[in-house]
C-alpha cells in the first residue's frame, strides 16, 4: 500500500464520520491551542517587560542605599534607608567610564491641576535624569541646571500623569499644585509606552524637593549610565570601591548600599521568564495528553466496531501491517488536524491577549514547530496501541463477528 | 482417496483442525484427504456443524491446519506465517461471502479494487481493472453505489466482481445464495456455471444440495470426514 492509498482511506474514513472526528479532535485541538497561547502569553509578558527596562536604557547602573546579604535581596531599600547622599552622587560623578549621574529623591504628594488631583511619585533630581533613563520631551523643556542652582518651582510631568489631569501642551507655563505649594508645568514627557510606572511621575529639582519635601542630604537612589555597555562591569566596581572607601566599608564587608544594572535586571527577567514558560507549557501538555488518550480511546471504540472491516479486509489479502498502518495513519491525521487547528485558534488567541494586555503579539515559530511535533507524537503514541490490536486479529474470528 | 486429478490446484492430504478448547479438543477435520483440478467446479455440502466452515477456513487460508499438507496451486501452505498466508489470499483466493462482506460506507467501485491496492496495484490502473469486472457482471451503472442502495443480488455481484479482479487460481464461495431470494440465487449461480465455462476453479460450500447441483463434482462433509456425492 503506498502513503496515498492510506491517506485516501484515512481522510474518507475520518469523513464519513465528521461529529466524532471533529469531537476527537477537539481534544488535541484543545491541547494544541493552549501550549500555543499560554506560551506566547509568557513570552508576550517577558517581551513587555523587557523592553520596558530595555527604553530605561541599556547603559543604566542604579545604585541603592540599604544592606545586601551575599549579592542577594536589599534590605530596607526603597526611601527607607539614608546611606546614599548627595556627595556621593558627585563623587560617582567624577570616575572614568560614567556618564550621566542623576541622583534621585522620591517622595510621594497629591498633585493638583486645576480641578483635577492624583497622588503621584515626585521625584527630585538633576537634568541628567533625562538621559540617563533615555526619556524624551513630548513638549516644553526638562528642569535645567538654574532651576536647580535656584531651588526653583518648576515642574516635568509624565505622559500618564499629563492624561489623568487632563493637562497638554498647551498647560506649558499653568500652575499645578503639589502638595498644596504651587509650581510652573515647564513640560511633559513623551510616553514610554509598555507597562509599567515609568510614565506617572512628576520631576522637579533635587533642591526643591529637598527644600520643601523631604529635608534631608540623603537620596532614595543614585541612577548613572556608562559611556557604553561593555563599560558597565568596570564602572560598577569602580562605584563599589569609591561608596566603600566613601562610607568607611573595608573590603569584604556588608556594603550599606547595592548596584543594580540592567543586564542583571533583564537576567532575572529572562530566568523567571523561563521558569513561567516551562511551567504554563507544562500545564497545557497535560490537555494534550487528555487529547492524546481521547484520541486512543475513540481508536480503540473503531477498532472494535470495524472488527468485521478489518477480517473482510484480511481475507482480500491484506497484511497485519497494512492493517496497522491504515489505523496508525488515521490517529496521525486525526491529531495532526487537530494540532493545526489548535495552532490557528491558539495564535489567535495569543494574538488577542497580546493587543489586550498591551505588550503586542508575539509569534514564536518555535512553539508551533513543537507543538506540531508533540501533536505528531501524540497520535502515534496513542494510535499505536489500537492499531496493533487491529493488526492482530485473527481473520477467522474478525470475519464471524457481528 | 478423492478426485485424484493431472494438474491439481488443491491438495489436501491427511489435514485435521483440532481446536483446543483448554479442557477439551474438539476436531472439526479428521484426516481430510481431498484433490481438485483446475478448471473444476467443486461442491462441497454439509450441515452446520460438519466441519464446512473449518474447511472453508482452512481452504481459504484464513487458518491453519493442526497438521497434514495442503498444497495450493502448487504452493505447500500449511505451515506459513501470518504474512505468508495473507499473500496467499491476495494472489491465488477470490473469496465470496454469503453476508457479501462488502466493505461499508464505500463505493461497489472501491470495493471491487481493494484487493488490488493489497497487491500493490497503482490506484489508476486498480480502478480501470475494477470498473472491467463490473461492467462483465453487468454493473457498469453502478460504480459509484455504496453497498447499503444496492439490492442483495446486485451487492453479491459485486462481490463476485471482487473475487475476480485479481484474477485468482481458485474461487471459494461460501453459501453465495443463502442470503438471496430464489430468482437471485438462480442468477449467481449461472454467474458461477459460466465463470466455470470459462475455465475457473471453484469450490462452493453450501448446506443445500439443490445448490450443489450447478458444480460438476460434490463432497459430502460429515463429522469433520468427506464423502464422495451423487449430484443431481
Amino acid at each position: 500500500m503506498s502513503l496515498g492509498d492510506l491517506l485516501h482511506l484515512a481522510l474518507g474514513r475520518l469523513g464519513t464520520g465528521k461529529l466524532r472526528t471533529a469531537l476527537t479532535a477537539l481534544g488535541v485541538i484543545i491541547g494544541v491551542a493552549s501550549v500555543v497561547a499560554l506560551v506566547s502569553v509568557a513570552q508576550g509578558a517577558t517581551k513587555g517587560i523587557s523592553d520596558r527596562l530595555q527604553s530605561l536604557g541599556t547603559n543604566l547602573v542604579t545604585v541603592n542605599p540599604g544592606f545586601t546579604r551575599g549579592g542577594g535581596a536589599t534590605r530596607g531599600s526603597f526611601g527607607s534607608a539614608t546611606t546614599l547622599t548627595i556627595d556621593d552622587a558627585s563623587a560617582i560623578s567624577g570616575l572614568a567610564g560614567v556618564q550621566y549621574v542623576a541622583p534621585e529623591l522620591t517622595t510621594n504628594k497629591l498633585v493638583i491641576a486645576g480641578t483635577l488631583n492624583e497622588t503621584a511619585r515626585i521625584v527630585g533630581t538633576s537634568p541628567a535624569y533625562l538621559s540617563v533613563f533615555a526619556y524624551d520631551m513630548w513638549t516644553g523643556s526638562f528642569i535645567n541646571q538654574a532651576s536647580l542652582d535656584h531651588n526653583m518651582r518648576v515642574a516635568v510631568i509624565g505622559a500618564t500623569t499629563a492624561d489623568n489631569l487632563s493637562l497638554t501642551d498647551t498647560s506649558i507655563g499653568s500652575t499645578i499644585y503639589i502638595a498644596g505649594l504651587p509650581f510652573e508645568l515647564v513640560g511633559i514627557l513623551q510616553s514610554k509606552g509598555g507597562t509599567g510606572t515609568a510614565d506617572d511621575q512628576v520631576i522637579v529639582p533635587l533642591t526643591t524637593a529637598r527644600e520643601l519635601f523631604v529635608g534631608t542630604s540623603s537620596v532614595s537612589a543614585i541612577g548613572l549610565s556608562a559611556t557604553s555597555e561593555d563599560q558597565i562591569t568596570t564602572v560598577s566596581g569602580e562605584i563599589t570601591a569609591l561608596l566603600e572607601q566613601r562610607h568607611g566599608i573595608a573590603s569584604g564587608a556588608s556594603d550599606d548600599f547595592s548596584i543594580v544594572t540592567q543586564a542583571q535586571l533583564l537576567g532575572t527577567v529572562s530566568s523567571v521568564s523561563d521558569v513561567l514558560t516551562f511551567l504554563l507549557a507544562g500545564i497545557a501538555s497535560i490537555s494534550l495528553l487528555v487529547g492524546g488518550i481521547g484520541i486512543m480511546n475513540i481508536m480503540l471504540v473503531s477498532v472494535r466496531e470495524r472488527t468485521r472491516e478489518i477480517g473482510i479486509r484480511k481475507a482480500i489479502g491484506a497484511r497485519g501491517r497494512d492493517i496497522l498502518s491504515q489505523f496508525l495513519v488515521e490517529a496521525l491525521a486525526l491529531s495532526l488536524a487537530g494540532g493545526v487547528i489548535g495552532i490557528g485558534i491558539g495564535v489567535l488567541a495569543s494574538f488577542a491577549i497580546g493587543v489586550y494586555a498591551g505588550w503586542g503579539f508575539v509569534f514564536s515559530p518555535i512553539t508551533v514547530v513543537v507543538a506540531l511535533g508533540f501533536s505528531l507524537i501524540v497520535g502515534i503514541v496513542f494510535g499505536v496501541w489500537p492499531a496493533s490490536q487491529a493488526a492482530r486479529l485473527d481473520p477467522v474470528v474478525a470475519l464471524r463477528y457481528e | 482417496m478423492i478426485g485424484r486429478a493431472v494438474e491439481p490446484i488443491i491438495e489436501l492430504e491427511d489435514v485435521s483442525r483440532i481446536y483446543d478448547l483448554g479442557k477439551v479438543q474438539v476436531p472439526a477435520l479428521v484426516d481430510v484427504n481431498m484433490h481438485v483440478a483446475k478448471g473444476e467446479f467443486m461442491a462441497i455440502i454439509g450441515p452446520s456443524g460438519s466441519g464446512k466452515s473449518t474447511m472453508m477456513n482452512i481452504l481459504g487460508c484464513l487458518d491453519r491446519p493442526t497438521s497434514g499438507r495442503y498444497v495450493l496451486d502448487g504452493q505447500p501452505v500449511a505451515d506459513l506465517d501470518d504474512d505468508g498466508l495473507a499473500f496467499v489470499r491476495s494472489r491465488s483466493i477470490g473469496f465470496v461471502f454469503q453476508s457479501y462482506n462488502l466493505l461499508p460506507r464505500t463505493s461497489a467501485l472501491e470495493n471491487v479494487a481493494a484487493p488490488l491496492m493489497y497487491q500493490g496495484v497503482p490506484r489508476r490502473e486498480r480502478l480501470m481493472r475494477a470498473q472491467a469486472a463490473l461492467e462483465r457482471l453487468g454493473l457498469g451503472d453502478r460504480l459509484s453505489h455504496v453497498p447499503s442502495e444496492l439490492s442483495g443480488g446486485q451487492q453479491q455481484r459485486v462481490g463476485i466482481a471482487r473475487a475476480l479482479v485479481t484474477e485468482p487460481a481458485l474461487i471459494l464461495a461460501d453459501e453465495p445464495t443463502g442470503n438471496l431470494d430464489s430468482h437471485s440465487g438462480a442468477e449467481v449461480l449461472s454467474i458461477f456455471k459460466d465463470l466455470h465455462s470459462l475455465g475457473r476453479t471453484i469450490v462452493l460450500i453450501t448446506h443445500d444440495i439443490e445448490v450443489a447441483t450447478a458444480a460438476d463434482r460434490g463432497v459430502h462433509i460429515r463429522d469433520g470426514q468427506l464423502q464422495e456425492a451423487v449430484l443431481g
